[in-house]
């Protein structure tokens, strides 16, 4: 029996998008697009149109996440005001539960009349369409930590995702950050599917989200980070989920050195690259370049790369392959 | 009393069975007649009115489980459902913010009054960027 526990246990630890392999979207990708402009006032009925032509669970999820994301923007001034009124209350219980419920109100009529919405609003419409379609679905609320979040003083949930069961396996995805980024130069919001965040590997969601109930990080509990190492991680961005599978090495964010001493990054591939794809963009705070580092080895999409400072500094170094950004770790490096 | 007595059980009997006969053919030449008639007695209008903390809701969906035949409330709250329903079947009564509620129809059900309570959710949101992270420096 504990053999059988173990065995679902570490089954379900490996649950992502690749245990679909066989299943096209394609059908589920048309329909989400055909209902383009639908408006949220009734739920049972867009969740009909949505899945009631598509024959399994997975393709019935995925129409729904496309809608969703395709559909709904992150509405950035709501995102502000909240998180101000939450810093402004946050030792005080009874004026942030008003806020809460005063903030829950504004929230659906601003998702009801205008389509926009921020993190919870995503995960709950995606849990509720689920539902109806009668697909297992839950929010999971939890921390986040992206370039721009101050990771340092996080202290309460920031954040908010979902899991959820298809063929009787629970799986993780992003709707919010599926849904599309900040544009650089303007700050707004606009749409950018990134399909990472659909099904993701739980061992790579780990980097950059942590749940307040553990459960819903869906690995094994030796592979669970704790909140320490969490905290700690390196910086990954959204183009990591779509070039790795996990982020192995270097486990920190913030690292110490000495000169000419080899620094390892170890990730496991997505889809295969070429060694000349490979570079790291260092910054020393006066100005940046560009390396292709000294080692590189690819072997069945396992990437190793290694890198030596030959000079003291204090260093910003940007991990990419080709153009994406994947990650970002600093090194002090001592003589 | 003569009539009486020319009423023997055996002519009541052949009265009987050409009673069970006529009711037998219309029954064998009208057999949805029968049935028709039960489901017709099933089927019925539900209205109802949908309400929450406030008062009466307007704009709640009512849907039929399964399908996408529906209609939803006014100003008053209140709502005639578009297809006569039978026992058995479920709607779905729902409104962005508040908890689906799927009530089935009973044997009894004509009228629906229901008050929707909201879903109870604390809303935060984390930003994902692009933007490269960048140390902050002391100016040496």
């Amino acid at each position: 029996m504990r053999y059988l526990f173990l065995f679902i246990f570490a089954f379900q630890s490996n649950a992502q998008i690749s245990d679909f392999g066989t299943v096209n979207f394609n059908e589920a990708d048309k329909i989400a697009l055909e209902y383009k402009n639908e408006k949220l006032n009734n739920l049972p009925e867009l969740a009909y149109k949505l899945t009631a032509n598509l024959d399994t669970d997975v393709e019935r999820f995925r129409a729904i996440f496309m809608w969703v994301c395709g559909n709904i923007a992150n509405d950035y001034r709501l995102f502000h005001k909240n998180m101000r009124k939450r810093q402004r209350y946050r030792d005080d219980s009874l004026k942030l539960k008003k806020w809460n419920d005063h903030f829950s109100k504004i929230v659906f009529k601003k998702l009801l009349k205008k389509n926009k919405t921020l993190c919870t609003g995503y995960a709950y419409l995606i849990k509720k369409l689920s539902v109806l379609a009668n697909i297992d679905c839950e929010i999971v609320h939890g921390f986040a930590r992206s370039s721009t979040t101050n990771v340092d003083r996080l202290d309460t949930p920031n954040h908010s995702w979902n899991a959820v069961k298809l063929n009787s396996k629970w799986y993780l995805c992003d709707p919010t950050w599926a849904s599309g980024i900040p544009n650089l130069a303007t700050s707004k919001f606009e749409f950018h599917y990134n399909n990472g965040f659909f099904l993701s590997n739980p061992k790579l969601f780990a980097v950059n989200h942590y749940p307040a109930d553990k459960k819903w990080m869906l690995l094994l509990d030796e592979d669970k980070p704790s909140f320490k190492a969490f905290i700690e991680a390196p910086i990954i961005y959204g183009k990591a989920y779509t070039n790795l599978s996990v982020h192995k090495e270097p486990k920190k964010m913030h690292n110490i050195i000495q000169k000419n001493e080899s620094i390892v990054f170890e990730f496991q591939l997505i889809k295969p690259v070429e060694a000349k794809d490979i570079s790291l963009l260092i910054d020393n705070g006066k100005s940046s370049k560009k390396v292709h580092p000294e080692l590189t080895s690819i072997k069945n999409k396992s990437l190793t790369v290694e890198y030596k400072f030959e000079r003291m500094g204090f260093y910003d170094v940007h991990f990419l392959i080709g153009k994406d950004l994947i990650s970002t770790y600093t090194f002090r490096v001592k003589g | 009393m003569k009539n009486q007595s020319t009423f023997t059980p055996k002519k009541s009997l052949r009265a009987l069975g050409y009673v069970a006969f006529l009711m037998m053919t219309i029954l064998a030449f009208n057999p949805v007649y029968g049935q028709s008639k039960t489901t017709l007695q099933n089927e019925r209008t539900i209205k109802g009115v949908i309400s929450n903390d406030d008062g009466p809701l307007e704009s709640a969906s009512i849907v039929l489980k399964g399908t996408k035949i529906g209609t939803s409330s006014n100003s008053k709250g209140e709502f005639i459902f578009p297809k006569p329903l039978k026992t058995g079947d479920v709607l779905l009564i729902s409104y962005l913010g508040y908890e689906t509620v799927e009530m089935k129809i009973k044997a009894d059900t004509g009228f629906i009054r229901l008050r929707l309570s909201e879903d109870l959710l604390e809303f935060v949101g984390a930003l994902n960027s692009d933007k490269p992270y960048k140390s902050k420096r002391s100016n040496k």
